[in-house]
């Protein structure tokens, strides 16, 4: 079973495609035929065409390259169809339908057939009970869901439980304008699962992070070590802290619930978690575009305080370390700012100023120093310091994380200069903040062993 | 009375879901858990004789495996601690065996020195079989805390010693592990040690479903486990 066919196809069957607007048949093929490659509508009981193609009877009739179908038919009969695909050769299957194992023992069985069909056929399945998946950089959408085209290309991964989820993040990516590598809705995973997709998209050339949404699997320790096996940095939300299970006669099975075992098995294989889709998305930007930190402590540049005050809280509750600088920076920072300010860490300037940039500078160069976060409220008789900052990244090799507040227009058209350095950019504090965090959560969580020996945790075996 | 060599494989072919106060002792000490010093009788005489051979106060206890909560057991009379002599021994012995016979129960009696819970912070230390996770422990305040607070650490398992000492210290408790008011700190690395044994046995033997050190008394020295309770697979 190979999963490119499914997020690789080179052609696409749509079965039960159907020239009536609203329905899913409709709706799925009019996304479909946005794709590069040959799409066919598939329909025994339909003639003529649909967006200009001509219906097949049936996925054993193509004529022609295809290893992908998307089943918009009912439950009943997606086995026998996915037992088709295998008899055409057709290596993958995205179900729409819900009423599976998600519905009951009658549900269960039917998800048994579809299994073994499946695995007769060697057909990879993602679903039953999703929406499916989009990849925009390849016009490949493989959904029912409709106005997705402005979702844009990019460099993070969604791979969702719940394909609502899935499209929840997508959109807030959209509206902030955040481009994305792909869009996974999983749903009942009855063979492609988390392992399949993290995999793949770990391989995958855009990903630069996979942002996780679970609810909860019986495989959790295999979702764990799939994520420690991934290059690609991995983030996760995990729902259901509020489940807990009522209080057995024995202690220890009554208090270790699902939840927490994700959140200590997450910390546990170097995973960084959040609590929210906004979190998880500011999180994956700063994991994508960031340099892997090495350590946790952070220095903040705010030209107002109240921000950095803000951001400072923030971070110290992610674990963040706020180290004192150097007095070598002391030094370049008092020599730009002389004895107005609190040259310790924050640093704040007061309010923004030409020499804003050079702060920056100094504070990225800090050896004390392994993150940076800046937070400047937009200035228009200065700008922003984007010439200052430039080659800072790589000069350093740190994480620079910018966060600023202005006008959505000058916002707009500003800050793509500054993400074009490698500086992820923020439009809140606190936000900022929590990108900050998941690179600080990552490079605790992924600590050299020796190093953590320094935090007080004794390594002696 | 011949000990059985493997008190899982004993209990499970008795059809026994859990292994015995006594059982589950030994077989945590066996990896190096420490536990107090005491002797599974079958008598008064010889309750009072185990008694005398380990130094007052004692504390005895019912020991059958059909009697998961000591404490709760036969109205209260199952557990009897800080007995200073001979006859108070010899009192709760009778006690526990007559109420034992009343109710059918094929019961032993369990006599164990004694340990101040004052000298110490009164901790958990569990483990259960997760059916997604495996293997998994968890550490939190003994008592009413855990089951107030739910101030608890988890970890998938095996750990490490130095994992385990970090579960110590995501408790919000932590601070009492280093001394209170003038308690002395306690022994952290020897409770870490008890979440790694409890991890590694777990890990060992795909019988047990769940293990529970509640307490584990943590001292300034040591961290001894007064109450064990090992569930197998039926």
């Amino acid at each position: 079973m190979s999963v490119t066919n499914l997020f690789d196809p080179s052609g696409i069957a749509v079965v039960g495609a159907s020239a009536t607007p609203g329905k899913i048949g409709y709706e799925a093929m009019s996304n479909a035929i946005e794709f590069g490659g040959p799409v066919y509508p598939v329909n025994p009981s339909a003639s003529g065409t649909v967006f200009d193609r001509e219906f097949v009877s049936s996925v054993t009739e193509i004529d022609g390259d295809v290893d992908l179908a998307l089943l918009c038919v009912p439950a009943s009969v997606v086995p026998d169809v996915v037992a088709e695909c295998g008899e055409a050769g057709i290596g993958a299957a995205i179900i729409f339908a819900g009423g599976f194992s998600e519905a009951g023992p009658e549900g269960e069985e039917l998800q048994e057939r579809l299994v073994a069909a499946a695995d007769e056929g060697d057909v990879s399945l993602l679903g039953p009970n999703t929406s499916g998946f989009l990849a925009p950089s390849k016009d490949l959408y493989a959904t029912f869901a409709t106005d997705i085209e402005s979702i844009p290309a990019g460099n993070l991964a969604i791979v969702a439980q719940s394909g609502g989820l899935a499209y929840a993040v997508a959109f807030q990516a959209e509206n902030a304008g955040i481009g994305i590598s792909a869009m996974v809705g999983l749903g009942n995973r009855a063979n492609v699962g988390f392992r399949e997709a993290i995999e793949y998209f770990d391989g995958d050339a855009e990903t630069d992070a996979i942002l996780l949404h679970v609810e909860g699997t019986d495989r959790g320790r295999d979702l764990l070590e799939t994520c420690r096996e991934s290059e690609t940095p991995v983030v996760a939300y995990n729902v259901g802290e509020q489940d807990v299970g009522d209080f057995a006669e024995s202690h220890t099975g009554a208090l270790t619930g699902e939840y927490e075992l994700y959140e200590a098995g997450f910390a546990q294989y170097g995973v960084p978690t959040v609590r929210s889709s906004p979190e998880l998305l500011d999180a994956g930007q700063a994991l994508a575009t960031c340099p892997e930190p090495d350590g946790p402590n952070v220095g903040v540049v705010t030209a107002q305080a109240g921000p950095g005050i803000a951001i400072t809280d923030r971070l110290k509750a992610a674990g963040a370390r706020l180290p004192s600088l150097t007095e070598e920076t002391q030094d370049v920072v008092e020599e730009i700012l002389p004895g107005i300010t609190f040259s310790a860490n924050p640093v704040d300037t007061a309010r923004p100023m030409p020499e804003f940039g050079d702060v920056v500078a100094a504070v990225a160069r800090d050896d004390n120093v392994d993150i940076v976060l800046v937070y400047e409220l937009y200035e228009g008789g200065l700008g922003y310091p984007t010439e200052a900052l430039e080659g800072l990244v790589d000069e350093v090799e740190k994480p620079i994380v910018f966060a600023t507040g202005g006008p959505r227009a000058i916002l707009d058209e500003k800050l793509p200069a500054l993400e074009d350095l490698g500086i992820p950019t923020y439009r809140a504090p606190e936000r900022a903040a929590d990108g900050v965090g998941a690179l600080v959560q990552y490079a605790r969580r992924n600590a050299d062993p020796e190093l953590a020996a320094d935090e007080g945790v004794s390594a002696d075996d | 009375m011949t000990e059985p060599t493997d008190p899982i494989e004993a209990a499970l072919a008795e059809g026994r879901t859990a292994l015995t106060e006594a059982e589950a002792k030994g077989l945590l000490a066996e990896r190096g858990l420490t536990v107090p010093d005491g002797e599974t009788v079958r008598s008064p005489d010889a309750a009072v004789e185990a008694a005398e051979s380990l130094g007052y106060p004692v504390v005895v206890k019912v020991a059958a495996p059909s009697v998961q909560h000591k404490s709760e057991w036969a109205g209260g009379i199952g557990v009897h601690v800080n007995l200073e002599g001979p006859d108070a021994v010899r009192t709760a012995a009778a006690e526990i065996l007559e109420a034992a016979a009343e109710r059918d129960v094929d019961a032993a009696v369990l006599v164990e020195e004694a340990v101040d819970l004052d000298a110490g912070l009164e901790v958990i230390v569990g483990g259960t079989r997760d059916p997604s996770f495996g293997p998994t422990v968890l550490v939190g305040l003994g008592g009413v805390t855990v089951e107030v607070l739910q101030d608890t650490s988890h970890r998938l398992a095996p750990i490490s010693t130095a994992e385990a000492v970090a579960m110590t210290r995501d408790l919000e408790a932590s601070p009492l592990f280093d001394g209170y008011r003038g308690s002395p700190a306690v022994d952290r690395e020897a409770v870490a040690e008890a979440i790694v044994t409890v991890g590694d046995l777990l890990d060992a033997r795909e019988e047990i479903t769940e293990i529970e050190v509640n307490p584990l008394l943590a001292q300034s020295d040591r961290a001894v486990a007064l109450d064990a309770l090992v569930s197998l697979d039926d």
